[in-house]
């Protein structure tokens, strides 16, 4: 296949992985990459299908492995003679680049295209700045000779790359940086994870585990639950229940107590499961100080430094304030919520994001007086006409909302568990201003990036200087090539535990285990748990009549009445389902939306079909479920443009 | 001070002295009765006891250690029990902290740096 030694000629590990064309003194088996320089193999290598370039890719990869570490051992974590030689380097206080090729991807074929390369028949084959040393016992014999250290040495001694703490630094243990952290440790890397809650003002703090776990989804979803088990309760008399309403009470303590004992039983299990995968955990704050160097803080302000070939960023995003008098002081958030530990009572929620609308929600669903202030549109980004239909479903259950109004000032009058507080809100249109006294002023008025003060100017990782946020290419990689980003710190990508997780798993298999796959950011669903919930996955409708236009596009929808809701006589004629369809393709289904019950679970299933290409043709010739609330959708036939009446009546 | 060893056997004895012993830190380890011989029927907490034993000098000062038996295999098997049923245990060893919901079941309890986590971290 061609020669197999590739002489010395050292590479800078500073270097990033993208490099411009070099003098190529390499030895090309195939022509796939004809006159340019190699780089990383999974984006430069063809993907015809025939099986030689495919083993040109193979080698590729391999060399380019080879190319950009100064020591490389291909290796398998079953192989006691490849645990002897990383043994031998980890003696000599040189940090190398191991690919497990049991665990890697391709991991046979790589193995037979090392093979072809090197002509070792197994592993361990060590390379050192590009050039093969062999397999142990040859190394073993380079070691005692001093060839290594003379290789090592080649290009002066302040040239010897620093033998680095870690192989992984993870910053943020939420769920982008537990996903990564757990990923990478399957590749025999020793990684750390530093995860620190800078206390809200109010104190509240929480464990392991970031937003999603302590401080969102989780708990915001069983608070859902508790207000959905109240609204059963409701219903539950025409069903044949029989007792008094005086006997129904809501217990905020009861739930709190419950929620937080769930999310500490997950918090726990996460530190096990660190433990266990034999991943260093800190729980302290951590900040860039130099170059490859991080510098932690615990809570009691003791300071340790430490190193890593790689940094992942994943410290997610803190509610924002108003920056007007007395909320810092009075007003809680989010992060104050789910762990008050006292009942909130009359609540004024500021915001029209899905976190102020499903916390109304739930407030409301539970008993509480709520209203909620709104400066513009509803859950902006979201298709508007579901997002009119959530609040409309809202006020006619009781919510109130305030329109084009923001807080100016907020004071408090009694002090108190809850105490009482007086907001004086101005209109957005004039020079009204108004009063309202509320038990408890909740602010959801968006989220803040964890970036200005983790040292990234230290390490010139750029930033969004507005937003905060961190920009990264599709391989979630900063301008500064070892430092990754992942989760809520991403700019322009969505905000969602999933992807994070995603995103944070995939990154970890391409740097550590030869993988290709980047994340697929494209038709991601989502679910607002508001008392009517909404599920969505694709394009809005805005978005879609913007990028494909009003006559490319084909809308079917329909209003459907659960039939759990229907003996209760309950919001007839309130659910309402949408598919947008993409005319020139096939009517391909663009964009998926439902206002209904479960909407979440409704949804994951239409997300894969969307994925395999679902068009309104095979939608159509889906068989429904009967009688379930999903099976509207593979009977949807009036369109939008017709403007056909979509009122159901029976069954 | 150092810590405290409190033996007790059933459900009714360890919850009286978790009791007694309310506002200490209480860390309990459940495991399957003992013959006269010193013998549990159950092969995975005999594993785990010396491991425990092993980083008890770990918990912090004033701790209690509660070693509660909770029965024979019979009663351990049957759903019902009261372990089951109010402190919701799904096996035996179980080693947890009182009052939290940290806890180390079966196997993680021969690992002794997990151990020496539910005894020293929060």
């Amino acid at each position: 296949m061609g020669s197999s030694v590739r002489k010395g000629r050292a590479v800078q590990q500073a270097e990033p992985p993208r490099r411009a064309a070099k003098e190529d003194f390499h030895q090309v088996t195939q022509n796939t990459n004809n006159g340019r320089a190699i780089t990383a193999s999974r984006t430069e290598a063809s993907t015809k299908s025939s099986t030689k370039s495919k083993d040109a890719e193979l080698i590729l990869q391999i060399q380019s492995y080879i190319d950009k570490n100064t020591v490389v051992i291909f290796s398998n974590t079953t192989c006691s003679l490849s645990t002897k030689v990383k043994e031998l380097f980890k003696s000599m206080k040189v940090p190398y680049f191991s690919l497990e090729l049991d665990q890697t991807e391709n991991g046979q074929k790589l193995q037979e295209a090392l093979y072809q390369l090197t002509l070792e028949t197994s592993v361990p084959v060590v390379f050192v700045q590009q050039q093969q040393i062999g397999n142990y016992s040859k190394t073993l014999k380079a070691h005692e000779e001093g060839k290594l250290q003379k290789l090592l040495e080649m290009n002066g001694p302040n040239h010897l790359q620093e033998s680095y703490d870690y192989d992984l630094i993870v910053i943020g243990g939420g769920s982008g940086g537990l996903a990564a952290a757990k990923e990478a440790v399957k590749y025999d890397k020793k990684v750390m994870v530093l995860d620190y809650v800078t206390p809200t003002p109010l104190g509240t703090s929480w464990g392991l585990g970031g937003t999603c776990v302590n401080v969102g989804c989780i708990p915001k979803k069983l608070m859902h639950q508790a207000a959905l088990l109240g609204q059963a309760l409701k219903d539950s008399h025409k069903f044949g229940w029989q007792f008094t309403e005086e006997a129904v009470k809501h217990s905020w303590e009861t739930m709190t107590e419950a929620v937080q004992n769930y999310i500490g039983s997950l918090n726990w299990g996460y530190r096990v499961a660190l433990r266990d995968n034999k991943v260093t955990y800190e729980n302290a704050y951590g900040e860039f100080v130099g170059p490859h160097t991080i510098k932690a803080t615990n809570t009691k302000g003791k300071e340790k430094l430490y190193t890593a070939e790689k940094f992942i960023i994943a410290t997610g995003e803190r509610p924002r304030y108003l920056n007007i008098p007395g909320d810092k002081e009075y007003c809680i958030s989010s992060d104050d919520l789910f762990s008050l530990p006292y009942c909130p009572g009359k609540t004024l929620v500021v915001g029209a994001s899905y976190v102020a609308l499903e916390c109304a929600g739930f407030l409301a669903g539970i008993g509480l007086d709520v209203t909620v202030m709104v400066r513009s549109i509803l859950l902006r980004g979201f298709d508007q006409e579901m997002a009119n239909k959530i609040g409309e479903h809202m006020e006619e259950h009781g919510i109130k909302f305030i329109k084009q109004f923001v807080p100016i000032k907020v004071e408090q009058i009694e002090e108190g568990t809850p105490g009482k507080l007086k907001v004086i809100a101005k209109s957005t249109t004039g020079s009204q201003t108004i009063e309202g006294e509320y038990n408890t002023v909740l602010l959801a008025v968006g989220r803040d990036a964890c970036t200005r003060k983790i040292g990234l100017d230290k390490v010139g990782v750029k930033i969004n200087k507005k937003s905060g946020k961190i920009p990264a290419n599709d391989e979630e990689q900063t301008n500064v090539p070892y430092i990754y980003a992942i989760g809520d710190v991403l700019e322009d990508k969505l905000e969602l535990t999933p992807v994070a997780i995603q995103a944070g798993r995939l990154l970890t298999r391409r740097l550590y285990a030869g993988a290709t796959l980047k994340c697929d950011y494209v038709n991601v669903p989502t679910t607002v748990f508001t008392p009517m919930e909404y599920g969505a996955c694709g394009f809005s409708e805005e978005r879609a009549l913007e990028k494909f236009g009003e006559n490319n596009i084909e809308v079917y929808h329909s209003f459907f009445w659960p039939l759990e809701w229907t003996v209760p006589g309950r919001d007839n004629n309130k659910c309402y389902a949408k598919i947008i369809c993409n005319i020139q393709d096939n009517e391909r289904i663009i964009g998926f939306h439902v206002l209904g019950p479960n909407a979440g679970e409704v949804t994951q299933g239409f997300a894969a079909a969307i994925k395999c290409g679902l068009t309104k043709e095979k939608l159509d010739s889906t068989i429904g479920i009967h009688p379930v609330c999903a099976e509207i959708f593979t009977t949807l036939s009036v369109t939008k443009r017709s403007g056909g009446n979509v009122v159901q009546s029976g069954c | 001070m150092g810590w405290e060893e409190k033996p007790v056997r059933g459900y009714a004895e360890f919850a009286r002295t978790a009791q007694q012993h309310h506002g200490r830190p209480i860390f309990v380890l459940f495991s399957g009765d003992k013959d006269a011989a010193g013998h549990s029927w159950c092969p995975d907490c005999v594993t785990a006891e010396p491991v425990i034993r092993g980083e008890l000098h770990n918990m912090p000062e004033g701790s209690i250690f509660i070693y509660c038996q909770v029965g024979d295999r019979a009663y351990w098997k049957d759903p019902n029990n009261k372990f089951r049923k109010n402190l919701k245990l799904t096996g035996v060893p179980t080693l947890l902290k009182y009052g939290t919901p940290q806890k180390l079941v079966e196997e993680e309890c021969f690992k002794a740096d997990l151990v020496r986590m539910l005894f020293t971290e929060d």
